[in-house]
Parts: structure tokens; sequence; C-alpha cells
């Protein structure tokens, strides 16, 4: 008798998909899925060197070398020691250093790892008051931004090269001209420091103009605040004490766009196994999937220049049910403008808010209009929220001039010196300043910039910026807490920072140390810690030592709704104009374009439209249909693989619209997006760059031409034409489909607390037969052994952990010629699923790494015993025995194994076709961003995830050392994390021992929410996945498809057979089976 | 009768026997090349910049091994000495001799001295001296009896089946903890090192990694 287990087959509509493709079935996509490995590595291009001359070279290089055998030889090499020792270096040993990066939202808390004195990785600082020792993407990828060779590296006076001391005597020029006339333009900061400089030089310079400017930044968010509850007010809201919370427009589980800690606590409320308190739940409306929409329970959507009028109407409910006079005169103030949304859904949103007084919070984006901002506060107000879930701090930061008043200062000709430090106006500014042409009437523009970029061309002078972990300054987390920003090491091109440029204008001499910081430190230390500590030496050494000053917090304001202001602000909201509206997004991936030359995060594929190396303009199906945007141009792959010279993959090509706003156009790339509102387009700020680096070349669509000071979030009322014109992207949706097998796993929280265990069962997992293996296990004898669960619950998608590997692992950047070939090679991926129908569907996210697997079917298929299992449990990759027959990536179910196609280290990505003779090599700064304990993989091997084996081999050495001649096993090993879990904002990633019954990640593989993927096929990974519970409110229009992602409960699919999954008749040898003989995932029993 | 060979069978073993000759030659030139100490430089012992000895700095002076690779017992790389480390001494010692100019020439101008390097593990191979010399395994077991070289060399293969040969049966190496940095530690008369380190082996628990992610990262 023979058990055949077939793979389920693919449902004609399936309810998970990946891509529209998927969900319409086609046909050409079905092949595409088939092959593992697209078309062609074996062809060398623009060489014009054919694989029979390739051998006839080889040929004669090996007789050559045969002839002196000199290639045999290794060179010689040189071991160099320190001169002098330097204090704490141990050469082969990480140094950790506490510091910070600035971000808009304040510091991100960090630790740096040194190797040699240079800076290798970045982690979170986990002792930091507001961060729970995760990162975002941004901070991941800060350590190529050190080390981009495309850095600036020269000084230049009108284009021409110049020197410190030609800027130096400049400056003093300045200084003593009694400083008429000057402006300075710079970044948000929230440093104590530059606001102490920039208030001595406002004292030595009367009429100096200070502005500030952030493309992305909170400017709205804080005109709301200061108009609702006084000037300099922030608000900090307490997730852990929320059960209900409404976001409007915010996308506040983007750490990139709220900032690290700032949602920390709503992941620890999202449990549906906490005690005491109850799962919370989300309502989120929103034009355009968020990561926070995929995590909603409740998700509208709404076109975002609309979302005022929902504010609008949910105020109303709720004032008249609360009988709350602010709320009702904000709301009354707040001017009635047409809308379409689903008004049952904002009533069971009130009513649920209602139901919860004290327990919700309504939040809003920071660029969300200001009158709308006012409106969620007042909400917050009549809901009992402020001093509950949303407390109120006093901010000191100085009042600053907006970008506007400067352009018109500089309009009226008062500026003769202006000073842009950091940021690119010229290139992001609001589009009706023509900041551009501005500069021109400034008689000196002096530019401190990372990158020779657009503003630096327009400036009298270049000052290349020091990177923040090249110097000296300090900076306030969100909340206020002193952060310290320490050089990790000394500029790499003699970069300037702001302070330096300061302090050289107030007359100071060259400062290399931390004079600057430390007196602003000196006069904002606590009186009682000083104290305590003793003496203020002992006080800085701590600061530094864990990289912030305890008890700095901004201190607490009475959170009292001024009516009056707040209702005159919300009488000023934004006139809509009918018709199409574009919102103006954050990059995933350059941030407001500071980040374009960034190749790690260009490579990232975005959260939701899993595009790289470009922006698209998102627009719903049915807005796509109704403008006539097609999805994809399948009969045009031809002409464009001739027109961009390369054979091409079956990947996206897109259409290119036109959005005019009736004055000025932009071109750009158009996508369907699922789940986008109608009448609605999204597009990322921060691409377009023009002539800045090769790397910048044609990377993407510019927005900003469409975008105005005044509504930064939106423009309404523009128009769109299709082009005939097409543009291939880079998509990596489609990459490495698993084929939907109930791979991602949800449910409600009823369902969960009916049967704890519903999703081990789910899908094929009910139906197969007790684990036989024809394989023998390899001994699993060490006393570790590793695994790791992924709590999809908690998992956003955000990218943290996929650019932490990539910075921790040397994973290389294949460009996105290569992308579109499906040879992207990050270790860990983001796959993006969505539920339901194409208009309104659901998201979810699921990392996923090598598994690990005990039967590891990559394992049985390498001819040369390249991967093969360690005894406590890793599946290895032996690089140095690879020949790269690629058996083992064709059999991995997961498709996590990636094969260098190219030397991609080795060669930068426009250069990947040259021919073998061709100039190889990697830029030195780059060499200096590799982590040294990882190695450097060459072409024609194959590699993936290895659990961070360098920090599981550096644990257990460390636990032999100190063992000494001792039992080893009486020395418990340190703890460690691997990479992706110690980035992870949400903690969503644990790794460790499985081994060890006590451990956290022992405890939550024995959950009953925890199950593995393609159980079936019985290969035992090591990786176990914890189902997502959705909360949803059965008020709800369209609750009963929240949490449905895989159909509904099993037994009601099968008759009622309640005893499924359980059953005894599975396994058996019974030929009969209970279930209807149609069902397509059932194991064939033949005889 | 017809020609049972064609014609050009006529040469078909002169052919053999010129290819097998050079097949032969090629076989017999690999060996003696790849399969010799000399491929794995065994006896590499190449001019260093300044004429340090260890016979002298050990064996006269009795020096530690730790004195200068002062961190071989805490970092996976034990490093060479700093200029400072050497300038300890001979600031007082032999300061003016010609042969420590190249010393004197780094301390004065801060560039370091290019020691070359004699141990070289390949760039995939991630050996850690740390956990050896903590766990039993003394210098003179990879190193040789480098306290006896003016010069030093290559004393050991150090290819993978030369490690393999410990970790697959360390009992063979293991020492007393005190007599690691002895460099002249001989198992007493009638002690047999196969036993001691047996004993040793089961008492730390030692169980070298022989799997490849133990050195291959």
């Amino acid at each position: 008798m023979k058990r055949i287990v077939n793979h389920p087959a693919r449902d004609a509509q399936p309810s998970i998909w990946r891509s529209l493709r998927e969900l319409e079935n086609d046909p050409e996509f079905a092949k595409h899925l088939a092959a593992e490995f697209p078309r062609g590595a074996d062809v060398y291009q623009d060489s014009g060197l054919s694989k029979r001359d390739f051998l006839k070279l080889m040929g004669a290089s090996m007789a050559l070398a045969g002839v002196g055998l000199t290639g045999c030889r290794r060179p010689e090499s040189h071991l160099v020691p320190f001169t002098k020792g330097v204090e704490w270096t141990v050469p082969g040993k990480f140094l950790y250093y506490a510091t910070s990066m600035p971000v808009r939202q304040g510091a991100l808390p960090l630790i740096a790892t040194t190797s040699d004195g240079r800076p290798t990785k970045l982690e979170g600082n986990p002792l930091h008051p507001v961060s729970s020792g995760g990162t975002d993407a941004f901070a991941q990828a800060a350590i190529l931004d050190l080390y981009d060779p495309h850095r600036s590296r020269n000084m230049t006076e009108n284009g021409k090269g110049s020197d410190l001391a030609s800027f130096d005597a400049f400056l003093q020029s300045v200084s003593q001209s009694g400083g008429k006339g000057v402006g300075f333009l710079v970044e948000k900061a929230n440093s104590p420091t530059r606001d102490r400089l920039r208030a001595e030089l406002e004292k030595n310079f009367p009429g100096l103009v200070w502005a500030e400017y952030e493309p992305l930044g909170d400017s709205e968010a804080a005109a709301a605040a200061d108009a609702a509850f006084g000037v300099g007010t922030k608000l900090i809201p307490k997730f852990e004490r929320a059960d209900v919370v409404l976001a409007l427009d915010s996308d506040f589980l983007n750490p990139a766009e709220s900032g690290i800690g700032y949602a920390s606590g709503f992941s620890a409320r999202r449990n549906p196994d906490q005690m005491g308190a109850p799962m919370n739940r989300l309502y989120v409306v929103e034009n355009h999937f968020t990561v926070t929409g995929g995590m909603a329970d409740h998700r509208l959507r709404c076109k975002t220049s609309e979302i005022g009028a929902l504010a609008r109407a949910l105020g109303t409910l709720i004032a008249a049910k609360t009988g709350d006079g602010g709320l009702a005169a904000v709301v009354g103030a707040y001017p009635d403008q047409p809308a379409h949304f689903d008004e049952a859904w904002v009533k069971e949103c009130a009513a649920d808010l209602l139901a919860n007084p004290g327990r919700t919070l309504v939040l809003t984006g920071p660029q969300t209009p200001a009158a709308v901002q006012v409106l969620a506060h007042a909400i917050n107000s009549a809901l009992g929220n402020l001093g509950a879930t949303l407390i109120a701090l006093q901010s000191a930061a100085p009042a600053t001039a907006t970008i506007s008043d400067l352009a018109k200062a500089i309009t009226a000709g008062t500026i003769q010196t202006l000073f842009i430090l950091g940021g690119n106006p010229a290139y992001n500014a609001p589009a009706e300043l023509g900041f551009a042409a501005l500069l021109a009437k400034v008689p000196a523009v002096v530019r401190l910039g990372l990158f020779e970029d657009e503003t630096s061309k327009l400036s009298r002078w270049h000052i290349p910026a020091a990177h923040f972990l090249e110097s000296w300054g300090d900076a306030r987390s969100f909340e206020g807490t002193l952060t310290a920003i320490q050089p990790m090491i000394l500029p790499l091109w003699g970069g300037l920072s702001e302070l330096d440029i300061l302090s050289k204008l107030l007359g100071g001499g060259p400062v290399d140390g931390p004079e600057l910081v430390r007196a602003t430190f000196e006069k904002l230390a606590p009186q009682d810690l000083l104290a305590e500590v003793g003496t203020m030496d002992l006080l800085w050494n701590s600061f530094l030592r864990v990289g912030f000053l305890p008890e700095t917090q901004f201190p607490p304001a009475a959170a009292q709704l001024a009516v009056a202001t707040a209702a005159a602000l919300a009488a000023k909201a934004p006139a809509i104009k009918d018709g199409l509206e574009l919102v103006f997004l954050q990059s995933s991936s350059v941030d407001d374009g500071r980040y374009a030359n960034n190749s790690w995060l260009l490579e990232t594929p975005d959260f939701v439209t899993k595009v790289t190396w470009d922006n698209a303009v998102l627009v719903s199906p049915a807005t796509a249909a109704a403008l006539g945007i097609k999805a994809n141009n399948f009969g045009k792959f031809e002409e464009i693989a001739e027109k961009i010279g390369n054979d091409v993959n079956y990947d996206l090509v897109a259409d290119i619209v036109e959005i005019s706003d009736g004055k000025t156009s932009i071109q750009a790339a158009a996508i369907v997006a699922p789940g986008h509102a109608d009448d609605s387009l999204s597009l990322a700020l921060g691409y377009g760059r023009k002539s800045v680096s090769a790397l910048m070349e044609n990377v993407g669509f510019d927005a900003y031409p469409l975008r105005s000071a005044t509504i930064p979030r939106f423009t309404s009322g523009v128009t769109l034409k299709v082009t005939d014109k097409n543009y291939p992207l880079a998509q990596t949706q489609e990459h490495r489909s698993m084929e939907g097998r109930d791979l991602v796993r949800e449910g409600t929280l009823d369902r969960y607390k009916e049967d704890p265990a519903f999703a081990q069962t789910m899908g094929m997992d009910g139906h197969i037969p007790p684990n036989i293996s024809l394989y023998t296990h390899p001994a699993l004898t060490s006393k570790e052994q590793w695994g790791m669960t992924v709590d999809l619950n908690t998992c956003t998608g955000c990218n943290a952990c996929v650019v932490a590997c990539q910075a921790e692992n040397n994973v290389p950047v294949v460009g996105k010629d290569q992308v579109r070939k499906n040879r992207d090679m990050a270790w860990i991926r983001i796959d993006r699923y969505f539920a339901g129908e194409k208009e309104d569907p659901e998201m979810l996210a699921q990392a996923i790494m090598c598994q690990h697997c005990e039967n590891a079917p990559c394992e049985t298929v390498c001819p040369v015993n390249a991967t093969v299992h360690s005894e406590d449990g890793l599946n290895l990759m032996a690089y140095n025995r690879c020949i790269g027959t690629r058996y083992c990536a064709n059999n991995c179910p997961w498709k996590v194994r990636r094969f260098n196609y190219f030397d991609y280290n080795q060669r930068p990505i426009d250069q990947l076709y040259w021919g073998p003779l061709a100039k190889k090599g990697m830029a030195d700064s780059l060499k200096m961003a590799k982590n040294p304990n990882v190695t450097v993989r060459m072409r024609g091997v194959m590699e993936k995830c290895t659990f961070c084996i360098q920090r599981i081999e550096e644990a257990k050495i460390s636990r032999l050392v100190e063992a000494g001649p001792t039992p080893s096993s009486e020395t418990p090993i340190s703890t460690f994390k691997v990479a992706c879990q110690q980035a992870c904002p949400n903690d969503s990633i644990v790794f460790g021992d499985i081994a060890d019954p006590e451990s956290r990640v022992a405890r939550l593989q024995k959950s009953e929410r925890g199950y593995t993927m393609f159980k079936y096929v019985n290969a035992s990974p090591r990786v176990t996945y914890l189902t997502r519970i959705k909360n949803p409110n059965p008020n709800m229009p369209g609750a009963d498809r929240v949490g449905m992602a895989n159909g509904a409960p099993h037994g009601s699919s099968h008759g009622g057979d309640k005893s499924h999954g359980s059953d005894k008749s599975h396994g058996t040898h019974e030929p009969a089976a209970p279930h209807a003989p149609a069902a397509p995932h059932q194991p064939t029993e033949a005889h | 009768m017809a020609n049972f060979f064609p014609k050009w069978s006529n040469w078909i073993a002169l052919k053999l026997v010129i290819c097998l000759s050079v097949v032969g030659m090629g076989l017999v030139g690999g060996i003696w090349y790849y399969f010799t100490p000399k491929y794995t430089r065994v006896g590499y012992m190449p001019t260093q910049p300044a004429p340090f000895s260890h016979a002298l700095h050990v064996e006269q002076l009795g020096m530690d091994c730790r004195y200068c690779h002062s961190f071989v017992e805490v970092a996976s790389h034990s490093n060479v000495p700093s200029t400072q480390t050497c300038m300890a001494c001979h600031t007082q010692i032999r300061a003016t001799s010609p042969k420590l100019e190249t010393v004197r020439q780094s301390w004065k101008t801060g560039e370091p001295v290019n020691w070359v390097r004699i141990h070289k593990a390949p760039d995939y191979t991630y050996f850690n001296h740390a956990v050896h010399v903590n766990r039993g395994v003394s210098c003179y077991s990879c190193h040789g009896a480098v306290n006896e070289m003016q010069v030093v060399w290559q004393d050991q293969p150090q290819s993978m089946s030369w490690c393999l040969d410990c970790h697959r049966a360390p009992e063979n190496f293991l020492r007393p903890p005190a007599e690691i940095y002895n460099m002249k530690w001989k198992p007493a008369a009638g002690e047999s090192q196969r036993e001691m380190g047996m004993k040793f082996k089961e008492e730390w628990e030692v169980n070298p990694p022989v799997t490849c992610g133990g050195c291959h990262r």
C-alpha cells in the first residue's frame, strides 16, 4: 500500500494573494512561477566576449600560470600593529559605544559596534528610556551612508577646489561684518547645543533669520498642538493604556514616520494571551495601504483630502453623545465639506470609542492638515483621553522661521549670506517658492552637505559635511531625554559639522572634541543627579557611557483644550478641490530624498508595493480602470526588452502617466495598488534626482514640483493623463511565491478563544499522517538547539530586519536589472499578502528567512556536501565547497537560498556583465563597512540566512573561554540576539535555545498560536510562526470578513465535521476517508 | 586482404605514449608540488623588517609569550606587539643597536612596523586563539618550538585536515592549563599524553566542532 501526499492544488480564486496577476489567474504568471531561476546568467554582455572566447582565454591563462606556477603562490602580506596601544582596543574584538542618530522626531538612540576603529553595525540602545532596543531601516543603513564612496570630499568655492583656510577666512569676514543680512536654513535637529549656539549667534548678529525646513516635518502637527493646548505642547500617546486606537492618516506603527519607541506600547497590547488587559483594537482610515493599515482590525479607504470631513462627522457624533462643548465648538468651526465615506463605519467606530472612555486614542499623521489634527485633539479631549492615554509635555524648542519666511526675506533682498546646513532645498522646497531660482539672488550661499547635490551646484561654497558617526553632537529624543551623539571615527574626508560652522562664526577656534556639547550638558545636568554622582566629570562619563542623561524629559504640561484658538484653526481648514488628489508619501527607501544614494535602501522593497529602485504612482483598481491605466503591459515585453537592451524577465512594465495641477505637471510610472482609495493617487517623495551621482541617475520620479507649502500632505484637484510611454519596474512581490498554501495564517479573537490551536490544523495540516522520514536525522547532539519564532501579530513588515541583516551579513546589492531577474540577495524577506477582494483587501506581512529544517530538503540534493547540518540544528553553508549547481535552491520549499550570479561585491552594479578581464575590486571605503566576522561571498556560490552563526559562535567561544579548564556545561552561554531580532522595533522575532524549556523561544514555540509552514512536507523547520489574531468589532460593517484570510473555520467547510484534524482516521491506512473526495488538498491513498 | 587498420592508426601508439607521458608528468608534478609541505608553506621563513629573535627573548631572557602577544587569551587574533611594547625595554636596553633601527624609526614617526605575516588562515576560516589557549591547547602545538627560532618559520601545515586531526582527537594535544605557554613541556616520564588528554577531555567537556560552521561562517 502506497501513500501519495500531493501538494494542495492552487485554488481557482485564491483567498490570499500577493499580486493582482495571481488573483486573476494569469496563465503567463503560472509559467513564471514554475521557473525557480529565470533566464541566462551565462552571457557576458558589453565585452564582446563569448563563452568560447572566454574558455580560450582561460586556457591560455592556465597555461601561463602553469609555466611559472607563480599564480599558486600566496602573496606576501603584513601584520601591522599599532605604534602605540590604543585604550580599550583589542585587535579582533568589537567595541561598543552609545551614540544616537539625529532624526526629525528627535534622537534615535544607538549602540555602535566598532571593529578596529571602524563602525560596522548600529543597534538600538535598550537602556534609553524611549527605546526598546529597536531601530528602523534608515538607522541600519546609516553605516553605508558613512562609507559611501560618492560622498563629497572637497571644499569648493564657485565650483573650484578650495581649502579650509580660505573658508575660515570667509567665515571670519562674515562674523566681522556684524552679521548683516545673514540667514540660516537648517534641518530639524532637536539639539540643545545647536539651540544654545544659535541664541549666542542671534545676540552677535541682530536681524539673523533662522529658518528650519523639513519636507516631512511635523510643522502641521506642531501648529495644531500649539493651537489646541498652548505653544510648545508635545503630546505623547501611551499605547499601553489604550484599548481602542483610531489612526486618521497616521502610520504610527512605521518607526520611520513616528520615531523609534513611539508606538512600543502598541505591540505589548496586541498579545491575545496577555493577562489583565484585553487585546487592543485598531481602526485605520487612510488612502493607501501603510504598515499600520495592514495591522488594522478595521480599515476604511478614504481620500486623504476627505479625512477632515470624516473626522468632523466623527466629532459630531461624539460631541452629541458626550455633550462636550469644546468639541462641539471645534466641529462647528470646521467647514462642512462634501465627502464620500461609509457613514455606518464612522458611526460604529464612534460607538466603540464612546464605549471605552479614557481608554482610547485618536491619532493623526505629522503632515495631516493642522485643522484636521485640531479636530482629533478635540475628540481626544471629549473622550477623556487627555492625561489618560495622551500625556502632554512642555517642550522648549525656540521659535523658528519657515522656509516661506526665508523666501520672502530673500525676495526682499535682505539676505546677503545664506548658510544652508544640511537639507537640499533646491530639490525639495515647496514648489511655489521657486527656491532654486531664489538662491541666485543671494550673493553668498554656503552649503554644508554630505553630497554635492542640486543645492551645492547653486551655492558659492560647498562644504563636505561630517556624518553623525564622525562628529560630536547631542539631541533630545521625542520626549525630551538628552541623548549623546559621539563620533566613532574621525571624518573620513575632512567634513565639518553644523556645530563646527556655528562655533567658527562665533569666533571660536577649531573644536575637535566634545567641548561644545559638554558646555550644554553642564547647563542641563539635573542638580540632584549631580549631587548623587559627585562630580561633573563622573556624570559626563556616565552620559557618554549609557548615551543619555536621565531625568531630562520635558516637564509635564497641563493639557486643557483651548477651545477658542482650536476652533479658529479648525475654521481655517484648507479648501478641497473636486476630482483626483495626489498624496505625498514618505518613501520607505529614501525618506524625503536624503538616502537617495544608499543602495541598501534603494534595493529594499517598499513595505506594500514591493517596488525596488523606483517609486510609482499608486492607483486603486477601480480608478485605474476608469482612467485607462493598465496593471501591466503584457504585450510589450519584447519591445521594452529592445529598449532597455537586456533580456527582460516576466516583471512589471508600467504605464507612464502625466499628473498636472494646471500649472505644473510631472510624469511617473503608475501601478495598481489593491486597497487604495478611489479617486486618489499616492506618490512617494525623494526620487527622480538628476545628475548627482551615477546611482541616483534615472531612479524614480520627482513628486516635489506638485507640492505646496500650504498643504504639504496632498494636492487636490489634479488631472491625470495616461501617456503611451512605458516604464519597467522591479517589483519583488511575485518573486519566490510559495503558491498560497496557508503559509500565512490568521483568525479572530473569538475563534482563538474558542479553539486556541485552530491555526495548527488549517488547510493541509489537518490531514497529514504521522511524520515518517526516509532520511536519517543528523545527530542533534549539542546542548543548545537553535530556533526562532516570528509573531505575525506584531510583525508589521517595516523592513528594519531586512536592512539589519544586510548590514550584519555583508549581503550585496545587485541593482534594478538583476532584481527584475529575481536575483535580489536579501537573506530575510518580507512576504506581503493580500486577502479578500482586490478593492478592499486585508494585508499581512510575513518575514521569511532560512527555516533551518531538521530534514532539510536542500542538504539531500547537494552533490558536494556544501550544505550540511550542524549538531546544534543549523543548516550550514560552506561557501568554499559550493560549486554552484543551485540544486539546493530548487529544492527549497521556502525559496530562501540566494545565488551569486555575478561578483556583486567586486563589480559596480552597472559593470556586472563585463567580461572576466574587466577591472574588479571594491571601493576602499566600502571594504571598511563589511562585518569582519562574515565571509564576503564570491561569484558562483549559494548563500542564505545562517541564523547569524558568527554571533552564535562568538557566544559559544566566550563561554568556553570563560569556562577555561572547568566543565563547559557548568558555564551558562551569554545571551545574544541575532541581527533581525535585535533590529525589530516590535520584538516580533525571538531567537534562542529551544532545547532549554525555560527559554522564551521554547515557550513561544509551544504556544498554541504556533505553526510551521509546509508541515506536510515533513521538513521540520526550526522557525515557528505565531498566527495573527484580529480583534474585530462585531457591529462593524464587514466584520465577518476580518481575520478570514484562510477562509471560514475548517469544520464548516467539511460539512460540520467537528473532529477534523484530530480525527484518528487520518494517518491510518484505512481507505475510508470521511470527507468529500473532491477536496483538492487531501492525501490520496492508493494501493 | 583489406587493411584491418586505417592509416591513421599508424601513429596512434606514439600519440598515446606521448599523451600518457604528458599526463603522467603532470600528475607527478602536481603531487610533487601540492602534496609536499612546500605547498602548505611549512618552513616559510620570510625576512622580517627587524631581526627579532624569539630564541634570545624567550630562551635566554625567559620572557613569557603573553608579554608581547598580550591579547591571546581574550581575542580571536593573537596580536603582534605594538612598537610601544618593544620600546618599553629598548629605550634602556640596546637603545642604539643598529638592529633596532626600524623599531626606533617607527617610534619616532608613528608609522607602524610592517611585520611579514607567516601564518595565514584563509578569509573564510575563522580561527580563534582565545578558545584554544584557554582550553588546554599550547602555542607549541600549532607554532612549534618558537622559543628556539632565531627567525620564525611556519612549523605545521595548518591545512584543514591538520586542524581536523586535533579536532577529532584533542586528547593527543591537551595539556595541563599551567603548561600552555611552556614551550618545553613534555609529559612526565611514565605519563601517557593520551591518558592525560582523555582525562582533561572528559573533565572539561572538550568537544571541538567538526562541522563546517565551527570555523566557516
